[in-house]
């Protein structure tokens, strides 16, 4: 097998309430292969989204280490991280997070004007209308976000994610507001993302999307596992 | 300096986006400013207009800002020392002053004394020749009434237009290249410009203690910012036809000096040589400065105005700061998204800050543009009573005045509202 993208070992992360503290991650353990798929299931609360915000870099581990390729990023300085954010990683939400004013092309093209690196407008225009040619829906890309039924405005969101070619896409629940056709397509879309030797980290609670995955771990009390066969069936 | 360039360029567009997208509001939070940049911008021109008014009056009776303006007090042998020191000076030229009276020979002038001929100021009477007795008596006695013009004839050496811009209104200014006429060329002031056109006189050109009368010649007429008459001619055309002694008559005043801020051995040599005469014959000199031309009540009127309109911006300011923080906790998901998709914080409080910028700009565009149009609308309707505002253009200082608000303005109302945009949590935003 190729090197791996990522490789996470003994993540902890305890959050600081008003009450006790409370242990999320208690020593997770993950590895992420480039063209590979991996289906995290788990309770609500369990810390499956506070898994994938450690990965993503919006917040940092309290400890264990977090290596991206041979890099070293347990504790990577935030000017950092959002440069990481831009070309290492894509992130896909349930709520899917379309800018309202902005049409389909224009949401996707938002990616490429983030003050990392700048790319003419004819050549945002020209990635973005890629992106949405991949998901299938270029068609809509002068449509604004409410003109688009969901399972349009969460492959909008897809291509968002994959503009700027991750290495890695992270998708938290991305099926979550979707029914189970228009569900089956995003997943479908997002495993695609797969083939071109992207790795991709798949939150969710439906076990029909998760076994699509070439990989099912489950999250229990802050352990991440492979996913019993029952589970599995 | 390309990712600098990015950057900035990113803050722009996105900026623009958020402006586009929320028009309405936008609009409202400029109301406010825009009265705020108004005042400032309408304070700074009705300072810089109404100094630009008094200093352009100012240079025309004493000189330009930083010119020495120098008066020796008269005395005998005071007019020879004031011409040797002067001759072959391109950077000092002297003004030596008489009356004259210009008409029909033998008879009282219809201006005794020099008094403007409209008749404002009442009659100042004749000019009276004295004696050190303190013996006077009135040199047109016992002549009568007839068509002469009294006015005030000043001599210079060289070209004092660049020390007072006197402002060509027709004719040829005096010309002081070539050799002197034996008939004096005069270039008129207005005032006396008017008195020759209502009195259409036969020109004899008398002096008090001249050997001879002349006949001027009238070359020009210029803009002296003086009501009363009075003429301006080579001082060797005059000294053809009379002594020094008579254009220093302390009957008509001091002999005046302008001199330039540089010739500082010009003045040291010319006080060396009126102290020589005795210690009651000194200098007295005065520099000229722009900025003491500003009277107190229009500085006092500027501060009084600026306050008010600061105290609008600011008002403006926090209407701006008020919309950018209901905006940003509108926006907290595109923020949070941006940040999630590589945005730096820097960038997203660059983008807030570019919004009120550019807010504040276009406010700025907006008073000043209102300002032009203001100031064009009072000079017509006002322009025939308020000589101010007669041809008056938009001063750049208020223009500038303006923009500096406008963007004042935005940093202010901007920068609380950037720095929360720029502390937006990702995870708890997008898990939310």
């Amino acid at each position: 097998m190729n090197e791996p993208l990522i490789r996470v070992t003994g993540l902890t992360k305890t959050l600081k309430g008003q009450d006790e503290p409370r242990t999320i991650l208690a020593g997770v353990d993950l590895t992420l292969h480039s063209g590979e798929s991996i289906a995290v299931l788990g309770r609500s609360g369990s810390g499956k989204s506070t898994l994938l915000s450690l990965i993503g870099l919006f917040d940092r581990p309290d400890g264990g280490q977090y290596l991206l390729g041979e890099r070293d990023i347990t504790r990577i300085a935030e000017r950092k991280a959002a440069a990481l954010r831009s070309s290492e990683f894509g992130f896909v939400f349930q709520r899917f997070f379309l800018l309202k004013h902005l049409t389909a092309a224009q949401n996707v093209a938002m990616a490429l004007v983030n003050g990392q690196g700048w790319l003419p407008r004819r050549k945002r225009r020209a990635r973005a209308m890629d992106a949405l040619d991949l998901m299938g829906i270029a068609h809509l890309a002068k449509h604004k976000p409410p003109r688009l039924s969901g399972g349009e405005q969460q492959r909008v969101a897809i291509a968002r994610a994959l503009v700027r070619e991750p290495k890695i896409l992270l998708a938290d629940e991305p099926t979550g507001a979707l029914d189970t056709d228009t569900g089956n397509i995003v997943v479908e879309a997002l495993r695609s993302a797969t083939d071109r030797g992207c790795g991709l980290i798949l939150v969710t609670h439906d076990h029909d999307h998760a076994a699509k995955m070439q990989r099912m771990l489950h999250l229990d009390h802050g352990v991440l596992a492979p996913a019993p066969t029952a589970v599995r069936a | 300096m390309m990712r600098l360039s990015g950057r900035f360029r990113a803050a722009l567009i996105i900026g623009g986006q958020g402006i586009r997208a929320r028009k309405l509001r936008t609009f409202l939070s400029m109301i406010s400013l825009f009265l705020g940049v108004l005042g400032v911008v309408a304070a700074q021109a009705g300072q810089v207009i109404a100094h630009r008014a008094l200093v352009a009056s100012t240079e025309l009776q004493m000189g330009v800002d930083g010119t020495q303006q120098i008066y020796v007090q008269s005395a005998e042998s005071t007019g020879s020392i004031v011409m040797d020191t002067v001759a072959g000076r391109d950077d000092a030229v002297a003004l030596l002053s008489t009356n004259a009276i210009i008409g029909e020979p033998d008879v009282r002038p219809v201006n005794e004394g020099g008094a403007p001929l409209d008749g404002s100021g009442g009659g100042w009477g004749p000019t009276m020749n004295c004696d050190p007795q303190g013996n006077c008596v009135d040199p047109n006695e016992g002549k009568p009434s007839g068509q002469a013009i009294e006015l005030r004839v000043v001599a210079l050496t060289g070209d004092v237009r660049q020390f007072r811009p006197l402002r060509l209104e027709s004719g040829q200014w005096l010309d002081f290249g070539g050799a002197p006429s034996m008939a004096p060329r005069l270039v008129l002031n207005e005032a006396a410009a008017k008195g020759f056109a209502m009195y259409n006189v036969p020109a004899e050109m008398r002096f008090q203690g001249a050997t001879a009368n002349s006949t001027p010649r009238f070359t020009g007429v210029v803009d002296d910012g003086n009501s009363n008459p009075q003429a301006y001619v080579r001082s060797d055309e005059l000294l053809n036809w009379m002594p020094i002694d008579v254009l220093t008559n302390p009957m008509f005043g001091t002999p005046e000096l302008l001199a330039a801020p540089t010739a500082t051995d010009f003045v040291e040599t010319l006080r060396k040589k009126v102290e020589a005469l005795g210690d009651e014959n000194t200098l007295y000199i005065n520099t000229i400065s722009a900025e003491d031309m500003m009277p107190g009540e229009i500085q006092m009127m500027r501060w009084v105005f600026l306050g008010v309109s600061i105290l609008v911006l600011l008002i403006g300011a926090a209407g701006i700061l008020n919309v950018g923080l209901a905006t940003v906790g509108e926006r907290i998901e595109e923020f949070a998204l941006r940040r999630a998709v590589g945005t730096p914080r820097l960038l997203l409080a660059g983008i807030v800050l570019a919004e009120t910028l550019l807010t504040g700009l276009l406010t700025a565009m907006a008073a000043i543009g209102a300002g032009i149009a203001g100031l064009a609308a009072a000079g017509k309707l006002f322009g025939d009573r308020q000589p101010m505002l007669q041809n008056v253009t938009f001063p750049w200082e208020a223009g500038v005045a303006g923009v500096a608000a406008g963007l004042i303005a935005g940093v202010l109302g901007g920068l609380v509202p950037a720095a929360r945009a720029a502390r937006i949590p990702i995870a708890t935003v997008m898990r939310a």
